[in-house]
């Protein structure tokens, strides 16, 4: 018993784990808990399209094309938001869509976070050539406009979904390799790494398994505000046809072929743009919320 | 940021020229850039617009009709066999100058022979220049029909052909015919740089040419030594606006007075606008899909009936053309003479398609390319959108295809030398002949390169078509064009998609502008009020 007591005593006055007072701080920010229920929801529909879209995206209702929205005059309670020019149901575009927004800026954050750790650790433990090789390819991929780049790299390699990742991917290395450079530097000379090589370790165990683990909290902001950058990218690429082929329900694409009927249609170009709208506006305000959490400098005690 | 910055800047260069109309000036919102200002090498309808108001033909049609009416040849005598057509030139005809280049001398016979030898004589020092390739002319198949072509006098020029040819004079008052100035083609070649030619145009047309930035803009002015009647209007300004709705919105704010290519779902609110008049006409053209018969299994007739048959070709009527477009059975539309009326289109029904393509051979789930055009035609509003729908189409009888589209150039290029399997285009009339037309599926248009897409060639077919070029009596040659609309029924070659009515919105204070059924246009006449 009285250990129990003294347990019962004790717990409140521990110190909260590193999860519980990351996710404390997190959801002090209203706007970035909002921005995470919306992106959770988003994700549950992605993950679950097959399940939630009532119809294939790609199937053409050639009896019902250009219908509005259900609540508006006109509209048929089969589609719920309308459909599109050729009578394939908006609704279940846009949820397939989901998947391939959410899907193209997790695979470029993936993707460019793996491929820009490797080489901004070699970057940093490496100050001979290596190092300088890496840090001036980068520079001139900074140097050219991020969309500009992309569209040349998919005007090279061809248009298609997988290309539109790579393409976007490599877009957005430079600022991982420069972000892991910068910390790995700054952490390469604390104590702790010299103790773990006093220690015996190797130059790849204090890389990967000393420096990178205490470098993380800026890449996981980084990468929380690429994602929503790479869909909007990729919606950028998909309006101006080089991104995923017709007829995959791309948002960028879909708004892109419903130009023309903006005046008497504007349902198929207005929600394919509140999507977009939508998911990068979420993603930001958990990438704010994430970095208010993360960065200790910002963080109250 | 930058793109749009620069979009900014471009269109207020646009407005810029716009408001500075106290000097008359005409702005037609335009569709693409041309590729060049020669029409002798250019196959597409932007490049000849724009060329247009720089040159003259020897013949030209009358704006609005397919008429032919007197152009740089005051008149013409055809001998009695039909071989020998003798053009009398105009006097007096002046050539613009410009900074690199003032003219010594009026237009004479040296301007016609130098025009045709650049396309046709390979010794020519200019026949290689700009790439050398005179697709219309070899289509046309004038290296075959002439003999000879001979200056008389200064101002006399004879043609021989080498058997009478009944669409020739027709054929002459078309674009590749233009006549350029040998005089300034001399001057460039001792200079070193005889492409100018080409990109610089110096010609004896209403306009001359001032300045071209591409996607953006070509200036013209009107030429007051011109031959003919002077242009109404001072300055004429081609605005490049790739989209539809911006070329919309841009006329009706007045940024531009003449439009091409309108979006069908436009038509509604521009018929209803009070200050555009919405002009339309039966087209004089046809948009299809051509099936490669170089490549298997297209080269099965049953397999490209099957195809046919697969397509719902209502419904690409309806949810791509709108009201402005009408199913097609023939290759040729309803409005040019000869077209056969009796013949069947082949039923919509994906069952018995999906039968004979099993009984030809082809396994469920062959997969093929299906390629559209990246901008809209006056044939064709939006061949992406039928493309899909197509897909859909033929993906229930067993078909995969995958849409491909190239810039438009590459894509003509790319399609010409016969790289795809299934591919759509179209064509608008040049001269109002049905020659004009089966010529695209004729044996010389199949070579690699040539305009013939479907690279099919059939000797019944091909036999009628020369045997109609050289028989002059209407009756006759028309049965024969209703023969050949049989064999291209049953051969199956092309998918015929549909006849658009061009419709062509302009500002109220727009006149005397003509809608032409050649698919052109024409400002020579055209007044601003």
């Amino acid at each position: 018993m009285p250990a129990e007591r003294t347990a019962a005593i004790a717990a409140p006055k521990a110190p909260p784990g590193p999860f519980a007072s990351f996710f404390r701080d997190f959801s002090e920010n209203r706007a970035a808990l909002v921005g995470l229920i919306l992106l959770g929801l988003l994700v549950f529909i992605a993950i679950f399209a097959n399940l939630l879209a009532p119809y294939s995206p790609i199937e053409q209702f050639r009896e019902f094309t250009r219908i509005p929205p259900a609540w508006v005059e006109g509209g048929n309670r089969a589609f719920l938001l309308g459909t599109d020019e050729i009578g394939r149901d908006m609704l279940s575009r846009l949820i397939f869509g989901a998947r391939l927004s959410l899907f193209i800026g997790l695979s470029v954050v993936v993707a460019s976070m793996a491929v820009g750790i490797v080489l901004g650790l070699v970057a940093a433990f490496a100050p001979g050539w290596p190092s300088i090789v890496i840090m001036r390819a980068m520079d001139v991929i900074l140097s050219v406009p991020s969309l500009l780049l992309a569209i040349v790299i998919v005007a090279i390699i061809g248009p298609s979904l997988t290309n539109t990742i790579v393409a976007i991917t490599v877009v957005y290395l430079p600022y991982y390799v420069r972000l892991v450079r910068a910390s790995a530097l700054q952490e390469k000379t604390r104590d702790y790494v010299t103790a773990a090589r006093v220690g015996g370790a190797g130059t790849l165990r204090i890389m990967f398994r000393t420096v990178l683990p205490n470098c993380m909290a800026p890449i996981i902001v980084q990468a929380a505000l690429t994602i929503s950058n790479a869909i909007l990218e990729a919606a950028a690429l998909g309006f101006l046809g080089l991104g995923a082929q017709p007829p995959s329900p791309e948002w960028g694409a879909m708004l892109a072929s419903a130009r023309e009927f903006l005046q008497s249609a504007p349902w198929i170009v207005t929600e394919p743009g509140l999507a977009i709208l939508i998911t990068v506006l979420a993603i930001n305000l958990v990438g704010d919320g994430l970095r208010d959490a993360l960065d200790p400098k910002m963080r109250r005690s | 940021m930058k793109i749009f910055a620069r979009l900014l800047a471009a269109t207020m260069l646009v407005a810029g020229v716009a408001s500075a109309a106290e000097a008359k000036t005409l702005v037609y919102c335009s569709e693409g850039s041309p590729e060049n200002f020669n029409p002798q090498i250019n196959t597409t309808g932007t490049s000849f617009d724009a060329a247009r108001p720089v040159f003259n033909q020897l013949v030209e049609f009358e704006p609005g009709t397919t008429k032919i009416r007197p152009g740089l040849a005051e008149s013409w005598d055809v001998s009695p066999d039909g071989m020998e057509v003798t053009f009398h030139l105009r006097k007096g005809v002046k050539f613009h100058s410009s900074k690199t280049f003032k003219p010594t001398r009026d237009f004479n016979a040296d301007d016609v022979l130098f025009s045709f030898n650049r396309m046709w004589k390979e010794d020519s020092p200019y026949h290689k220049v700009s790439g050398g390739a005179y697709d219309y002319f070899n289509d046309m198949e004038m290296p075959t029909l002439l003999k000879s072509i001979d200056k008389l006098d200064d101002y006399t020029v004879k043609f021989t052909l080498n058997k009478p040819n009944a669409p020739f004079l027709a054929n002459l008052g078309m674009d590749f015919a233009t006549i350029l100035s040998a005089e300034y083609a001399d001057a460039m070649l001792k200079a070193g740089k005889p492409e100018m030619v080409d990109q610089q145009p110096i010609g004896t047309g209403p306009f001359t040419f001032v300045a071209y930035q591409k996607d953006a803009v070509i200036r013209y002015k009107a030429f007051p030594d011109f031959w003919g009647p002077k242009a109404k209007i001072d300055d004429l300004v081609f605005a490049i606006t790739k989209d539809p709705t911006a070329r919309w919105a841009k006329l009706q704010k007045n940024e531009c007075q003449v439009m091409i290519g309108p979006n069908p779902a436009d038509l509604d609110a521009m018929g209803k606008d009070p200050n555009v008049n919405l002009l339309s006409q039966p087209g004089l053209n046809i948009a299809y899909l051509a099936f490669n018969t170089t490549k298997p299994p297209f080269d099965k007739k049953e397999v490209r009936q099957a195809l046919t048959m697969a397509i719902d070709q209502p419904t690409i009527i309806k949810d791509v053309y709108g009201g402005a477009g009408q199913a097609a059975k023939n290759f040729i539309p309803p409005t040019i003479w000869s077209y056969n009326d009796k013949i069947e289109p082949y039923k919509y029904d994906p069952a018995k398609a999906k039968e004979m393509l099993k009984a030809a051979g082809v396994q469920e789930g062959f997969e093929s390319d299906l390629w559209w055009m990246p901008v809209t035609r006056p044939y064709n509003p939006n061949a992406k959108r039928v493309a899909e729908l197509m897909q859909a189409d033929f993906e229930k009888v067993g078909i995969k295809t995958h849409l491909v589209s190239f810039e438009w150039g590459e894509y003509r290029k790319r399609m010409q030398a016969g790289e795809h399997q299934m591919g759509q285009l179209g064509w608008s009339g040049d001269n109002g002949d049905p020659d004009n037309f089966f010529f695209l599926l004729g044996c010389e248009a199949a070579r690699p390169g040539g305009q013939n897409i479907a690279k099919w060639c059939n000797k019944d077919f091909e036999d009628l078509f020369q045997k109609a070029k050289t028989t002059f009596d209407l009756a006759e040659r028309a049965k024969m064009y209703e023969q050949m609309q049989v064999i291209a029924h049953e051969e199956a070659p092309v998918f015929n998609i549909a006849h658009s009515v061009v419709y062509e919105p302009i500002r109220k204070n727009v006149t005397n502008y003509k809608v032409s059924p050649l698919g052109r246009r024409e400002f020579a006449e055209v007044g601003l009020e």
